[in-house]
């Protein structure tokens, strides 16, 4: 009897008490946003304040534009000529230790900033590299042949050449439009597509933001959201701009499964040009909301210096992820200060 | 000989070997997923400290922490590695608020997430003397007190025919026979929410409850047949192995009150306390039953209540201030193969009182009324 009942002490007692560590090592502190400190011997698990550098760079997708192979034709025409790589087996860290399968265009999530100006002849060389077939469906105006939806592209080498004369002026988005299509573009598979209007915009510090989510665990919910896929990546890594300088940010949102998105900027209003497609403002707010694929161009300066949040205003999503900060500054050259203090 | 009792053995762990070996791709099909179960949340000063055990097959990492679906930055000890049922504790920064319901989620490594709500955020219980007092307090009340006032029925039976004596013996078995079974049921809560299917609640459960039984059923009739040589009558040693089964089963009574109160349930714990001490009163004519034939009891008898009413106050304690599912059903189950342990001995019992006969009117209306009873009293819990 008191054997059994050792025995099974014994047992529980091995899986009731926590496992205690070979070795204690010293004691890490973190803060909190609103000021709490946390001594730790173990580990510190903060996606929201902790930066960390991942393989994807959100900062150098930011600004980083592709306008494609430049050739002239006989008329006159302007071709643009790109090759697009789809592929569907990607592990991807998308936040500190969660990885997650990706569907990419050219390895990347969102897939390359596609630039050309109206008129222009676009060529895309698409070859699907995936296991499963893709396509690219391009937002605007082309020829149904051209649209992407019934001329799938087999797996595993399969191409398809899309061709199309650029238009409307705006900013569009492109994805795969395999079904299941929320499956295909929630994986990864979109990219933004801007043309530019005949007779350039006026110079700005220009920048792409597609907002998007991540359902990593397939209950068709996300469990982040981001800009530009790294949940709190320009909180860790504010994008610096400077006074009095038009900033210009074209935004797309890719988010599936929730209706909405937003976007708020603080200390500031932006003029607000839906699609891209119209040459004059159609608000003035530091407030737009977005449906799917809803996407538009924000123009704005900063007059005072100093750190400026953006986020989603649907504060759920900003909490996983979608919110960033703009850190304003008279002068690039003065000293950078990337390592943010929370909590002071 | 020794060779042939150990070469099964030997091919067993060859076959083992050979399929869950290095290089051996048998069994290298399905995939195994992560699983963790949060096993415990305590809400302390400006810290929700969250207790996680890795319940799959294959070794996890807990890689984030949200509260109501909002991440927050948070430290997980040792560290964020857990080997399989290996656990962890993540400590979450928070300011949360009293009786406000809270889901506490936690991210692996694949982004799968895994949640436990708690209905009311109560502050954790610090084993200070006040609480540790608090404590005995209660346990007195449910399990001393009403088996005291239990044994107060012992000069009515003692003033029975040997049939209606029978018939509260009888009666004794339904009270217990109920009391096994509502152990039972609460063992399979307590598994059902808290236990991950890794730790087959089940036959854990079914497995305690016969090691219980056994090991006291063997106590039980080594005592009962030395108790000449002990100096101690037939009956008073059926007295004490009651006493024995039904202080088990209280101390799983103790445990499911202190963690009602540690995990905030202070209303509920409430029921739980008037349910427990009217349950509680019949255990008392339980242990009574056996030792009414005897003259001179009344000291044994108030020893033999203390060892079925104390264990209470441990099992508040232990309930209160270190609950863990695990030992819980644990310990649920030993109280529920102690009852069965006891209903077999009062059986046994009558038997050999009632001329070999169980089958009487008197011990069948009694085991039934006993039943009905403890039905009725329990819808006060």
């Amino acid at each position: 009897m008191v054997l059994i009942l050792l025995v099974i002490f014994g047992i529980s007692a091995v899986f009731v008490f926590p496992t205690i560590s070979e070795a204690a090592s010293e004691e890490k502190i973190f803060v909190t946003h609103s000021g709490g400190v946390i001594k730790t011997t173990g580990e510190i698990i903060d996606p929201v304040y902790v930066a960390s550098t991942m393989e994807f760079d959100p900062m150098k997708y930011l600004r980083e534009f592709n306008y494609g192979d430049v050739s002239e034709l006989p008329d006159g025409t302007v071709m643009r000529e790109f090759t697009i790589i789809a592929e569907d087996d990607k592990i991807l860290e998308v936040s500190p230790g969660v990885f997650y399968n990706v569907w990419t265009f050219n390895g990347t999530v969102p897939g390359p900033t596609i630039r050309v100006t109206e008129g222009d002849l676009v060529k895309i060389n698409f070859i699907n590299n995936g296991s499963k077939e893709h396509t690219m469906h391009f937002h605007g105006i082309h020829p149904a042949e051209m649209d992407g939806v019934f001329e799938i592209v087999g797996s595993d080498g399969g191409r398809f050449t899309y061709e199309f004369e650029a238009g409307p002026v705006g900013v569009h988005p492109y994805h795969c439009h395999v079904m299941p299509l929320e499956e295909h573009i929630v994986h990864g598979l979109y990219g933004v597509f801007i043309v530019d209007p005949k007779e350039a915009r006026e110079p700005a510090d220009e920048m792409v933001m597609v907002l998007n989510g991540l359902d990593t665990d397939f209950d068709t919910e996300n469990n982040f959201y981001a800009a530009n896929t790294i949940p709190f990546y320009y909180q860790h890594h504010p994008i610096q701009i400077i006074t009095n300088e038009l900033i210009r940010v074209y935004v797309v949102n890719m988010v599936e499964f929730d209706p909405i998105n937003n976007l708020h900027l603080h200390g500031n209003l932006y003029h607000y040009y839906p699609t891209g497609t119209d040459t004059v403002p159609s608000f003035y707010t530091d407030m737009i909301t977005l449906s799917q694929t809803e996407r538009g161009i924000m123009e704005f300066e900063y007059t005072y210096p100093g750190k400026y949040l953006f986020h989603a205003h649907k504060v759920e999503f900003s909490e996983k992820g979608w919110v960033g900060i703009f850190l304003v500054k008279d002068d690039l050259t003065q000293e950078s200060q990337t390592e943010l203090e929370y909590g002071n | 000989m020794i060779v042939m009792g150990i070469i099964p053995f030997i091919l067993l762990i060859s076959m083992m070997v050979f399929i869950f070996g290095p290089g051996s791709y048998l069994l290298d099909l399905g995939v195994a997923l992560p699983e963790i179960t949060i096993e415990k949340i305590d809400f302390i000063k400006s810290e929700i400290q969250v207790t996680v055990r890795n319940t799959g097959p294959i070794p996890v990492e807990v890689v984030m922490a949200d509260v109501n679906d909002r991440i927050q930055p948070a430290a997980i000890e040792p560290d964020r590695f857990l080997e399989r049922f290996e656990t962890a504790l993540v400590r979450i920064p928070f300011e949360w608020n009293t009786a406000e319901p809270y889901i506490i989620g936690l991210t692996v490594e694949d982004g799968t997430r895994f949640e436990r709500a708690i209905e009311a955020a109560a502050p954790a219980l610090t084993p200070n003397l006040e609480f540790v007092g608090f404590f005995a307090i209660i346990g007195t009340y449910v399990g001393i007190i009403p088996v005291m006032i239990g044994l107060l029925w012992l000069p009515f039976i003692k003033k029975l025919s040997k049939a209606k004596y029978h018939f509260f013996l009888a009666l004794t078995v339904g009270l217990l026979l109920f009391l096994g079974i509502d152990s039972i049921e609460e063992a399979f809560d307590v598994s059902v929410e808290n236990l991950s299917g890794s730790f087959n609640g089940t036959l854990l459960i079914a497995t305690t409850i016969v090691l219980s039984f056994l090991g006291l059923y063997y106590t039980s009739e080594k005592l009962t047949s030395k108790a000449d040589s002990l100096k101690i009558s037939k009956p008073i040693a059926i007295g004490l192995m009651i006493a024995i089964g039904i202080g088990l089963h209280n101390f799983g009574e103790g445990l499911a009150i202190g963690s009602a109160i540690g995990l905030g349930s202070i209303a509920f714990s409430s029921f739980l306390i008037v349910g427990f001490a009217l349950h509680n009163t019949t255990e008392g004519l339980a242990i009574a039953a056996p030792l009414s034939r005897e003259k001179k009891v009344i000291k044994k008898l108030l020893a033999l209540g203390l060892i079925a009413g104390t264990p209470a106050i441990f099992g508040a304690w232990v309930g209160g201030f270190a609950f863990s599912p695990f030992s819980s059903v644990i310990f649920i189950s030993i109280g529920a193969g102690a009852i069965f342990q006891v209903i077999v001995i009062i059986l046994k019992w009558i038997r050999t009182e009632g001329d070999k006969n169980l089958s009487s009117a008197a011990v069948a209306s009694g085991i039934a009324i006993g039943m009905l009873i403890m039905y009725l009293t329990s819808m006060l819990i």
